[in-house]
């Protein structure tokens, strides 16, 4: 709670003094930075902890002010002022939602593309807005109405901004420290590894871009009383360009950051851009630097030198407490391929594949490289669509899915290059991985979950030998790859699947781990009496755990028998040892 | 479908195929998203005016066009591009910061006014039955021979493979001896030469202020989203939808109408076929 208050208070008593410190007229000059502020705090979320750059964000801020220019103008009564406003802010909202949720379904990688949408629809959005005097009043605007409340730009609506800054910034400080922050940050880091927990990336994605489309909003309707005038520059493409500078240079992975940047470089501006001609070329060599040097902008400096003046606290070990369980714990199920074909361009990858496992059991894949293991895994997980032929678990079809569907179908799946979040600790990793399947939407805004142990990670982590268990607070970028591997396996093992995926699990590890990762396998498939389904490429460990074994070479199914068996498969040693088959 | 209309058609096509050029190498090739390609027509459209004000013949345009547009290009790439290759995001707000200070210095230089050149070539020449400016002509001709010879250069010559070899593969390519360092160096001094050329033709007929980039930056930015990155068809494709519907529409209705439809239509894409029309390989 304190990090939050502490930085809210003295944001609050800042900005109530200025008034009486610096008079009415400055009052009114940093009223209109913080309006800018507002709308860089949303930018400086989205941007900072899912890596969406939106070019755009004065379409939301420049309709609304047109829009609560409309109000102002044409209603009478306050309170239905409010509700029309509030009911423009949704909207934008609404808005953003279903444009980012469209454009993200199905893709991990669309960024840079999102950024170019935006930046077109602003273009649209300010050519509207000038070639359409009926309703925007052109190149003119709209004026001449009233502030709301007859609030009095410079005197009592700047304490209204603060109001609204103040609670913004708690907002968004309060969402870092909450699971909701934490997946949002998760989304940035490793997107496939999100939707392979389970969780939807385009809604959160969609989510995060309205809560800033909301903020950038917020700041419009206050920005029409503040201004008395809606001019299509409000809505314009050089404002936003404006948004995105004053939060690279303000630091947009700190709550206030943005609102830093946006009020001391507009003021700054404001102040020099007469007498000084050359400061629009600093601001540029500036921001230019900050992209190349220091993406962290000014509140990255500010922090590190605070955190030089003020000792970090040790932190005492978090008081854990049980996860609920998981949503829907399915029974174990046999998984079935039928004729299964992939093709990816002009290659074919699985050419009929047709096997059936039995529910239960620990079943290694094998197979010379190439010959389509990894590809039959994502063709379970839905990464890739097989081209034909069905795949049945527990009889019902999984081929024509998205992956984020994947776990909670019942299907874990851990990546041959262990794919975690990089950027988090050991213990967020898991923090998330607990959250799958677990958290309902409500659990997303409350602290506590974020304490949530289940007892699977508890028991893992009891291992002594695990190197998970001493090292929950290091950075994941700070671990071997053999520590990230056992990492990977604890989050996909995390929610329980009926079907366990695993792709090369032992690979880079000593012996000893060896030892430990095919003990971990086969407690768990003794725990859950599911089914593992292993890609292994060590005889031994394939010897060890195997219920049966999977034969595949060039895209078909060789052998699938128990291991004895196969060993004695002469097809299988004509493929293994350079025969003729 | 008046013959005049068929011949303004021409000219906006092989203007933004000549503009595009340059951003379809650092953009489709190079992989950064210049966002400073407008600026670089810009500083190009001011040579004429350089030009005179050095008190120089009017031949010496084109050498001063090429000569200052390099500087600039060497200084910048030597300073910021190349720390953002292979970062896509990191490039594109570079040289967003990049665009704005190029504008603010040649504003320095040169104050914000709309300045304009006299035609180069006066007069009009008969074309399919009707008198059609004389510059114009000889403008559409020259970069259909230029694009014909750049197509023939693209397919066949050892730089280009290279240049294929770095993008695919930086690493293998340098593992392979070629040194990517300079190649990248090269070819983007050389997108932006031939942006600034394309701002040397330009400049007898158009509005001539540090502000004109903006308006070439997007268009040339549809254009290689819609006709997909890497390959001149797709180059040719993505200008011929462009600028196509940009005139058509202009003609029949308004601008306005024009402008939107070519934004409309790039959403479309980057929404749905992000790797536009044309995909090489």
């Amino acid at each position: 709670m304190a990090s939050i208050v502490i930085p809210s208070g003295l944001l609050l008593g800042t900005l109530l003094l200025i008034p009486s410190l610096f008079g009415d007229f400055t009052a009114y000059q940093i009223g209109l930075f913080l309006i800018y502020g507002i709308v860089a705090q949303g930018i400086g979320f989205l941007w900072g902890k899912t890596g969406i750059l939106p070019l755009g964000q004065t379409i939301f801020f420049g309709s609304t002010a047109y829009a609560s220019a409309h109000i102002l103008i044409n209603i009478e009564t306050l309170g239905w002022q409010l509700v029309l406003m509030l009911l423009s802010v949704l909207i934008a909202g609404a808005i953003a939602y279903v444009l980012a949720t469209m454009v993200f379904r199905g893709k991990t990688d669309s960024g840079p593309y999102f950024s170019l949408i935006t930046l077109a629809l602003v273009l649209i959005a300010e050519q509207l807005a000038s070639t359409s005097p009926n309703i925007t009043g052109g190149f003119n605007g709209l004026s001449g109405y009233e502030p709301i409340a007859q609030l009095d730009p410079f005197g009592n609506l700047y304490y209204l901004i603060v109001g609204v800054t103040v609670v913004s910034t708690m907002l968004l400080l309060a969402l870092n420290r909450l699971p909701a922050g934490l997946i949002a940050r998760a989304v940035s880091d490793n997107e496939p590894r999100l939707q392979l927990l389970g969780f939807a990336t385009h809604k959160i994605k969609g989510l995060v871009f309205a809560m800033s489309a909301m903020l950038a909003a917020t700041a419009g309707v206050l920005f029409a009383s503040h201004q008395g005038i809606v001019t299509p520059t409000s809505a314009g493409f050089a404002l936003s360009a404006q948004f995105i500078i004053w939060t690279a240079v303000g630091g947009r992975f700190h709550v206030l950051g943005p609102l830093l940047g946006s009020v001391v470089l507009a003021w700054l501006t404001a102040e020099l851009r007469d007498d000084f001609i050359y400061w629009e070329i600093s601001i540029a060599a500036i921001f230019i630097l900050v992209v190349l040097k220091s993406p962290g902008g000014l509140a990255e400096i500010i922090s590190i030198y605070f955190k030089k003046l003020v000792k970090a606290q040790v932190s005492e070990e978090p008081s854990y407490c049980a996860a609920p369980n998981v949503k829907s714990q399915q029974p174990a199920a046999t998984l079935q391929f039928d004729q299964c074909h992939l093709q990816v361009g002009v290659v074919q990858i699985l050419k009929g594949v047709t096997f059936t496992t039995p529910a239960q059991g620990v079943v290694c894949i094998i197979g010379p490289n190439g010959a389509g293991k990894t590809s039959l895994l994502n063709v379970i997980t839905g990464n890739l669509l097989a081209s034909k032929g069905t795949i049945l678990l527990a009889e019902k079809h999984i081929h024509c899915r998205p992956p984020y569907a994947a776990l909670s179908s019942g299907i874990g799946r851990k990546l041959q290059v262990p794919s975690v979040f990089f950027s988090m600790t050991v213990g967020e990793n898991l923090t998330v991985a607990t959250l799958a399947q677990r958290a309902k939407w409500y659990h997303y805004f409350s602290a506590k979950p974020l304490l949530w142990r289940s007892a699977y990670i508890s028991s893992l982590l009891a291992h002594e030998a695990l190197p998970l268990t001493h090292n929950l607070a290091k950075q994941v970028s700070e671990l071997p790859q053999g520590h990230r591997q056992f990492l990977e396996f604890a989050m996909t093992a995390a929610a329980q699947p009926r079907l366990l995926l695993l792709d090369e699990p032992c690979a880079g590890l000593s012996t000893a781990e060896t030892h430990l990762m095919t003990d971990l396998i086969r407690q768990y498939q003794t725990q859950t009496k599911g089914l593992v389904l292993l890609i292994e490429h060590d005889m031994s460990i394939v010897e060890a755990l195997s219920d049966k074994v999977l034969v595949l070479h060039q895209g078909q199914v060789l052998a699938f028998a128990s291991y004895v068996e196969v060993k004695a498969n002469k097809d299988v040693a004509a493929v293994y040892a350079g025969g003729t088959k | 479908m008046t013959p005049v209309f068929l011949l303004n058609l021409m000219w906006q096509l092989s203007l933004l195929a000549v503009v595009t050029l340059g951003l379809a190498i650092i953009f489709g090739q190079l992989r950064i998203m210049n966002m400073a390609h407008g600026e670089f027509v810009m500083i190009g459209a001011y040579a004429p005016i350089i030009t005179s004000t050095l008190g120089l013949p009017n031949w010496m345009q084109l050498p001063v066009c090429i000569a200052s547009v390099a500087l600039v290009a060497l200084i910048l790439e030597r300073a910021i591009i190349r720390h953002l290759y292979g970062r896509l995001f990191d490039s594109l707000l570079a040289t967003w910061g990049i665009s704005i200070l190029l504008r603010e210095m040649v504003e320095l230089a040169f104050g914000r006014g709309f300045q304009s050149v006299p035609l180069p070539i006066s007069g009009t020449v008969s074309w399919i039955g009707i008198d059609y400016p004389a510059y114009r002509s000889v403008i559409i001709g020259v970069i259909i021979l230029l694009f014909i010879g750049l197509t023939i250069w693209y397919k066949r010559s050892l730089v280009a493979t290279r240049i294929k070899a770095m993008v695919n593969n930086p690493e293998l390519a340098q593992a392979v001896g070629i040194n990517t360092v300079s190649l990248s160096r090269r070819c983007f001094v050389f997108g932006c030469i031939s942006a600034g050329l394309a701002g040397l033709i330009i400049a007898p007929t158009a509005q001539i202020s540090p502000l004109m980039g903006l308006d070439y930056l997007i268009r040339s930015f549809f254009v290689v989203v819609v006709g997909g990155l890497g390959s001149l068809e797709g180059l040719a494709i993505g200008v011929g939808l462009i600028a196509g519907s940009q005139t058509l529409l202009g003609a029949l209705f308004n601008q306005t109408y024009g402008y939107i439809f070519v934004l409309v239509l790039s959403i479309l894409f980057l929404w749905l076929r992000p790797n536009g029309i044309y995909r090489n390989s």
